[in-house]
């Protein structure tokens, strides 16, 4: 079963995708409330993907991206986005990110794009 | 910049043999002129046609144009041909820009799109983005939200109207490039379309999250256990929604309870899946 972290600073965030994730047959690893946890978290938990917040106090998930593919170039990490962050997108796919999701989310497109990354 | 009734002239005086919807699809003989459209006994003026779409209706394809009433065409291999013609010359107010539709797709840039030199138009129900190669029609009720944006066109950056709007269920954003008064007009219009179409009522942080998970495709039952919400609250919210304008009801759940006889046949049942005689 494929292991995820859940990264998002708000909690119902991480609510709604833990139940598309898990209603999708995906196992949540864990959850992080912002960068500087996710990467914590990825070191002890080592999960398949990580879906990963941009906007977040603390440390952003670019930096968090930046941190995890220091610890684990072979990381899958998929950004989440929202409508405007194209640039962000850009660099993250730049810095390693295997996919992006857009806020508000769809349930089939997260779970299509997961189930991609998983297999890659 | 602002011009009415300007568009293809690449129509004038054809007569096709369509169909019309009357009840029934039956043929018709259609003279489109210059101004109008005769078909039997009526005529329909281009500028008394305050909305038209291309649609399915009755089983066909066919074009849909409001004049009075809707009036249903189908005219086969011609259709788009007849329906850019239309979309230029109906009622509208246009405007010549350039305009790049979509240019985000869910919040990423669409790279095989491109700027197009052409008009954005506005009708009673739609705003359109008008060029010979494309006549994209954007319900009124589709128009999600309107900006100013600075964007890179050419080697210049330049402000831009950014509108985001619906297809389906998808956010998309087109950006609009025009002298500033056109963009600070056309940025006036839309938000006062926007304001009007805002319920009256502002939702509670519950409400949204609601919104928010309804959207995403998770069911009610889900919807409850995650917000931690009963069956009657989440009723409620939905009503809300219904009675603000902002959701529909497509299905009404059941909730039921076994009668005895639902019971004993439920230990019927029980003793079949445990394997029948003695398992």
């Amino acid at each position: 079963m494929v292991r995820v972290l859940v990264v998002d600073d708000t909690a119902f965030m991480r609510k709604l995708l833990k139940n598309i994730l898990f209603s999708a047959g995906f196992d949540i690893a864990g959850e992080a409330e912002n960068g500087k946890q996710a990467v914590e978290l990825y070191k002890q938990l080592k999960p398949d993907i990580v879906t990963m917040d941009i906007v977040m106090p603390e440390m952003n998930g670019i930096d968090a991206l930046k941190e995890i593919k220091k610890l684990d170039p072979d990381a899958k990490v998929v950004m989440c986005t929202a409508v405007g962050q194209e640039q962000m997108v850009k660099m993250a796919i730049k810095l390693g990110a295997k996919g992006y999701i857009v806020k508000p989310f769809q349930a089939p497109k997260v779970v299509e794009e997961l189930k991609k990354v998983a297999k890659v | 910049m602002r011009e009415r009734s300007k568009g293809c002239a690449d129509m004038a005086e054809t007569k096709l043999i369509g169909e019309i919807f009357e009840g029934g699809w039956r043929k018709v003989e259609v003279i489109i002129g210059e101004k109008s459209m005769v078909f039997g006994k009526e005529k329909i003026d281009f500028k008394n046609i305050t909305d038209l779409e291309l649609t399915s209706y009755e089983g066909k394809e066919c074009i849909r144009l409001k004049s009075g009433r809707d009036y249903y065409f189908s005219f086969g291999d011609r259709q788009r041909q007849v329906f850019r013609f239309l979309a230029f010359n109906i009622k509208s107010d246009k405007f010549a820009v350039y305009f790049l539709s979509p240019a985000l797709r869910g919040g990423v840039l669409v790279t095989n799109s491109k700027w197009e030199k052409g008009y954005f138009s506005i009708t009673e129900s739609a705003i359109w983005f008008l060029s010979p190669e494309r006549q994209i029609r954007i319900p009124l009720n589709a128009v999600g939200s309107v900006s100013k944006d600075k964007r890179t066109v050419g080697d210049k950056q330049r402000v831009v109207l950014s509108v985001t709007h619906l297809e389906g269920k998808e956010v998309l954003t087109s950006f609009v490039l025009c002298p500033e008064t056109t963009l600070e007009l056309l940025m006036d219009y839309l938000r006062r379309i926007l304001e009007q179409q805002k319920p009256k009522e502002k939702l509670s942080e519950i409400e949204e999250q609601v919104l928010t998970m309804v959207y995403t495709g998770v069911d009610s039952s889900s919807i409850e256990s995650v917000l931690g919400i009963s069956t009657e609250e989440l009723n409620k919210i939905y009503d809300k929604f219904v009675s603000l304008g902002i959701a529909k009801i497509v299905k009404i759940r059941k909730e039921i309870e076994l009668t005895p006889k639902g019971v004993v046949l439920v230990s019927e049942v029980a003793k079949k899946l445990g394997g029948g005689k003695g398992g």
